[in-house]
């Protein structure tokens, strides 16, 4: 249960530590980049909770995800248009449902556990 | 859960903590690098020398000042206050000050005049241009047509006429009196704005600039207005 987590701390002492650098044009493109790639995540995790995970959905959409946002970045800086912004509304929405069926999800185990811990002590 | 889902999920969350990682490093990073090389660097640490040299100097005079006060008795005391007062006002522009400098003339063109065109006024522009030019050569003191400038001179137009404090300046003949540290930075001074190219920038106004050469002893005279303090209070008297 606690892997994942210690893979994104893994991750990020990683990242810290080489210290390394992107050219400060492509910043908006890695923080879309990462938006997705957390939205992703959660919706992994959530599909997993709800027990409709499925491993080639959560692959692919990892990595289509972080695609179609720089591509969309990419598109929307060479047309003007600030179609980023699109990208972050569109993550930034399902992040918070993603985390929200999460917490109901989870709430509802708690619960459960509860009850049967009190019948059982009856 | 599945093993394998939790690997997955893990490879997952891992990419994203080193993509948070970068993301995080390349904002901390500095955005302007420094790119002076090492002649630039030295020319900067010789300028803050030059400042530092002058601090000292500084600390020193006030420092003999000081000395003064504590070993003289009470009458020589007031002494060296009326003097330092007196320094003071010398500064700020309230008394007339004589000392080595450079007088420079504003006269219309004469060639331009011979051919019929017309002089207009000098321009305040032009004018205060050529008084940052004079306070970046060190020039300490100066007197613009019989007005000194003070720390709240203003040059500006006022009603279609060229003032300085306020005051409207002959248009076509316009002395200007510059006194400086020393004799030899009067030189440097006449030097450099005989060398400089703004003078080209009067020729432009149909106006030429006279440089005359540096002279030991000229008088500028003192502010003639009010100074107004707004922030220093007088203290009560004889307490």
């Amino acid at each position: 249960m606690w892997l994942p987590f210690l893979g994104l701390l893994l991750g990020l002492a990683l990242g810290l530590l080489t210290d390394i650098h992107i050219p400060a044009v492509y910043e908006n493109y890695l923080s879309i980049a990462v938006l997705a790639a957390l939205d992703t995540l959660f919706g992994g995790i959530r599909a997993n909770l709800q027990q409709v995970y499925d491993d080639k959905v959560f692959l692919s959409g990892f990595f289509f995800n972080i695609a179609l946002a720089a591509g969309l970045a990419f598109l929307g800086v060479h047309l003007g248009v600030d179609l980023y912004l699109a990208a972050i509304f569109a993550f930034g929405v399902r992040l918070f449902q993603n985390i929200a069926v999460i917490r109901r999800i989870l709430i509802t185990k708690w619960e459960e556990r509860h009850i049967k811990k009190d019948e059982n002590a009856v | 859960m599945d093993k394998k889902v939790i690997t997955r999920i893990t490879v997952v969350s891992f990419i994203v903590g080193v993509m948070i990682a970068v993301q995080y490093n390349t904002v901390q990073m500095p955005t302007t690098r420094d790119t002076r090389d090492i002649w630039e660097i030295r020319q900067e640490l010789s300028e803050e020398k030059k400042r530092h040299s002058e601090l000292l100097s500084e600390i020193a005079t006030l420092s003999s000042v000081v000395e003064e006060y504590e070993n003289n008795d009470t009458e020589s005391q007031a002494q060296i206050l009326k003097d330092t007062v007196e320094e003071l006002k010398q500064r700020a522009g309230l008394s007339s000050i004589t000392g080595p400098g450079v007088v420079l003339n504003i006269v219309p063109a004469a060639e331009l005049l011979e051919m019929g065109f017309q002089i207009e006024p000098i321009s305040p522009n032009l004018l205060i241009r050529l008084v940052n030019e004079i306070y970046r050569y060190n020039g300490h003191f100066i007197e613009i047509d019989g007005q000194r400038l003070v720390h709240t001179s203003a040059i500006r137009d006022i009603n279609g006429k060229t003032t300085v404090n306020g005051v409207p300046i002959d248009s076509t003949n316009i002395d200007i009196y510059i006194i400086t540290e020393n004799f030899e930075k009067a030189e440097k001074l006449y030097s450099y704005l005989f060398a400089s190219a703004f003078r080209d920038d009067f020729y432009l106004d149909n106006l030429s600039l006279v440089i005359n050469e540096a002279q030991p002893s000229i008088t500028v005279s003192a502010y003639d207005g009010n100074l107004s303090n707004t922030y220093l209070v007088e203290n009560d008297k004889g307490e």
